[in-house]
């Protein structure tokens, strides 16, 4: 019993991270049509630069704001630089074929991550270093027992929450959301009704870059801080991503929670060596049998 | 019609075949002039050129994009190590099984695979290409987990060092990898000239088309799975045979850096496979000769090879994406 609860806490803390990094990668596909596998470098980078001003003495707040910052300022950056360039050179004749114009901007989001790695590994060594938590990461104790939840899964579990909600109210509510939902449904439409679709899409960049930074520094106080540390949250919030929808917002943030508890169940009962065959296991599941995962649209892209 | 067929394809062998040899004695004159540690760097390159062959085959022809090759890789070595070291078989022996062995696998990746695209299939070799290693702990007493199982090249035949005198043992992996690394470049040769790699462009540039005249293309998409695999296969026993087979040979980082290597030289082309192999080997060993004099930390100049092929990559794929070689060899088909 004391597992079971132990793994359903873990996976509720860490299933909302991978919701997170999910919605990360679901606006970025919906806004700009591009699987950015570059999103947990920006994260980890911005991390970086977040442990770098609390080691130098700033508040872990001040340092939260500028790592929130700077990941969506990076998202901007890489869209502007990178792939926009990219999609105004469709008429190439590399780029004639359909399946040539989806892998391109894969590869160079992997060439971006490449260099995020590198600058990293160079500006901040190799080696692992912690990332301190704000709140304390010490089981409550109910009754003499100590529970597997501590103060800092409940403000994770507040903030991603509050986030999903605020992301929620944007796009529904505010006009900039609803223009990125038209450039996301159409974008020569949306072009041609007056929206400025470069605008939109370097938000959603911009979007999904803060969210991901958000991950980042919510999952590093757990496991350690390396240019490698993030790859697999990488993957772990695709899967997540392919299980709820590529396309819909909420999807992903179903998908991060069923598959934080898919790993979180494995890893308590099995062993953690397990939880990529385990990824490997429900991707391929939901691929085989709803390959347009639990709430994408009808007629979503061909897989 | 039949007669007209069969002696197209007797052309493009012979041209695959010239190709060939010409491609043999440019290793051989380079290989006998190298001092031992650029024999054994061209030996990697040689490796490493099948391997990019299968990304060119799969990614660059067919339209495929895969970041499992290192995946399929570890099948190859973890096959061959296990009939080198629990059955005793030689590696002329060996290393066509585990070829046999990572086309089956390729085989079950295309099944699961051929009906997933783009981002969906990337996403889903990744994952594969992380999960396959951990196999090597799940299966510990066959797999020997993180230790891996040692094997090398072992010393030439009796009647070998008779003929040519005797090798140092970095000429040796040359002299072993040059025939697999001929045979790869004879195949891949012959599939891009001929119907079969017409077919697969087909497949790559418009699907509905290609279906409508006539190719069938889910079989089609498998068969360029198992054929890349089978590649991949034989690089990734070549690659274990440099010392070990193991879960640390194989990271997911190798698959990216045959995808760089196939980006950087031309996706499309095997002249481009080899260029952007050659780019990625010896990058390191450049950096190193032109920055030697600036006293670099260990931490900046472990990280500056990395940082510059992707650089590298970044530019390519914005600047100009047909890479290095371009497109010059399958012009006729855009004219």
């Amino acid at each position: 019993m004391d597992t079971f609860l132990a793994a359903l806490f873990s996976g509720t803390s860490r299933g909302a991270i991978y919701a997170l990094v999910a919605l990360g990668l679901v606006i970025v596909w919906r806004g700009a049509g591009i699987l950015n596998y570059a999103q947990m470098g920006q994260a980890m980078f911005s991390t970086y630069i977040a442990s770098t001003m609390i080691t130098n003495g700033n508040s872990y707040w001040l340092a939260f704001v500028v790592a929130i910052v700077v990941g969506a300022v990076m998202g901007v950056l890489l869209d502007i630089l990178v792939m926009r360039p990219l999609s105004n050179k469709k008429k190439t004749e590399l780029l004639s074929s359909e399946s040539m114009r989806a892998a391109i901007p894969v590869i160079a989001s992997l060439g971006i991550l490449g260099v995020l790695q590198a600058l990293a590994g160079i500006i901040w060594a190799a080696e692992e270093r912690g990332f301190p938590a704000p709140y304390a990461q010490e089981g409550f104790t109910v009754a003499g027992n100590v529970m597997p939840f501590t103060s800092f899964d409940v403000f994770v579990i507040t903030v991603v929450l509050t986030t999903l909600a605020l992301t929620t109210l944007f796009f529904k509510k505010t006009g900039v959301g609803l223009a990125m939902r038209a450039t996301a449904l159409n974008s020569e439409v949306a072009r041609l009704s007056g929206i400025r679709t470069n605008f939109t899409r370097s938000l959603s960049w911009a979007f999904s870059g803060a969210a991901s930074s958000l991950a980042g520094l919510l999952i590093t106080p757990t496991s350690n801080l390396s240019p490698n540390t993030l790859d697999l949250v990488l993957i772990i919030g695709f899967t997540a991503a392919v299980v709820g929808g590529l396309d819909s917002p909420a999807g992903a943030v179903i998908g991060g929670f069923l598959v934080g508890m898919v790993i979180s169940f494995v890893s308590f009962y099995g062993s953690p060596e397990d939880v990529f065959l385990a990824i490997l296991a429900v991707l391929l599941l939901v691929l085989i049998i709803r390959p347009r995962g639990i709430l994408g649209a009808k007629d979503a892209r061909r897989v | 019609m039949r007669a007209v067929s069969k002696a197209k394809n007797r052309s493009i062998a012979r041209k695959s075949l010239r190709r060939t040899i010409f491609f043999v004695i440019l290793i051989l004159l380079a290989g006998s002039t190298f001092e031992p540690y650029n024999q054994a760097q061209l030996a990697l390159v040689l490796i490493l050129f099948i391997g990019v062959l299968s990304v060119t085959l799969l990614t660059g022809i067919s339209g495929q994009l895969s970041l499992g090759q290192g995946a399929l890789m570890a099948v190859g070595g973890y096959c061959m190590a296990l009939l080198m070291t629990n059955q005793g078989y030689s590696l002329w022996m060996a290393i066509p099984l585990a070829m046999v062995g990572s086309a089956l696998a390729g085989l079950l990746l295309g099944i699961s695979a051929a009906r997933l695209s783009g981002p969906y299939l990337a996403g889903t070799t990744l994952v594969i290409a992380l999960a396959i290693p951990t196999l090597a702990n799940r299966f510990m007493s066959v797999l020997k987990g993180d230790e891996g199982l040692p094997v090398d090249v072992g010393y030439p035949p009796v009647w070998f060092t008779n003929l040519f005198g005797e090798p140092s043992y970095e000429e040796w992996q040359l002299y072993v990898a040059l025939p697999f690394a001929a045979i790869a470049l004879f195949f891949a040769s012959n599939i891009l000239l001929s119907r079969t790699g017409r077919m697969w462009r087909a497949i790559r540039d418009h699907e509905t088309a290609a279906s409508l005249s006539g190719v069938n293309f889910s079989r089609q998409k498998i068969f360029v799975f198992v054929v890349s695999a089978t590649f991949a296969g034989l690089s990734g026993a070549l690659y274990g045979l440099r010392g070990l087979v193991g879960p640390s040979v194989y990271p997911v980082s190798l698959s990216l850096l045959l995808l760089t290597a196939a980006v950087l030289g031309g996706i499309r082309s095997i002249f481009g496979a080899f260029i952007g192999t050659v780019i990625v080997v010896f990058l390191p060993d450049w950096i190193d000769a032109i920055l030697h004099s600036f006293e670099l930390s260990e931490q900046v100049s472990n990280f500056l090879p990395a940082l510059v092929s992707s650089l590298l990559l970044i530019l390519t794929v914005v600047i100009n994406p047909a890479g290095v070689a371009g497109t010059h060899l399958h012009k006729h088909k855009h004219k």
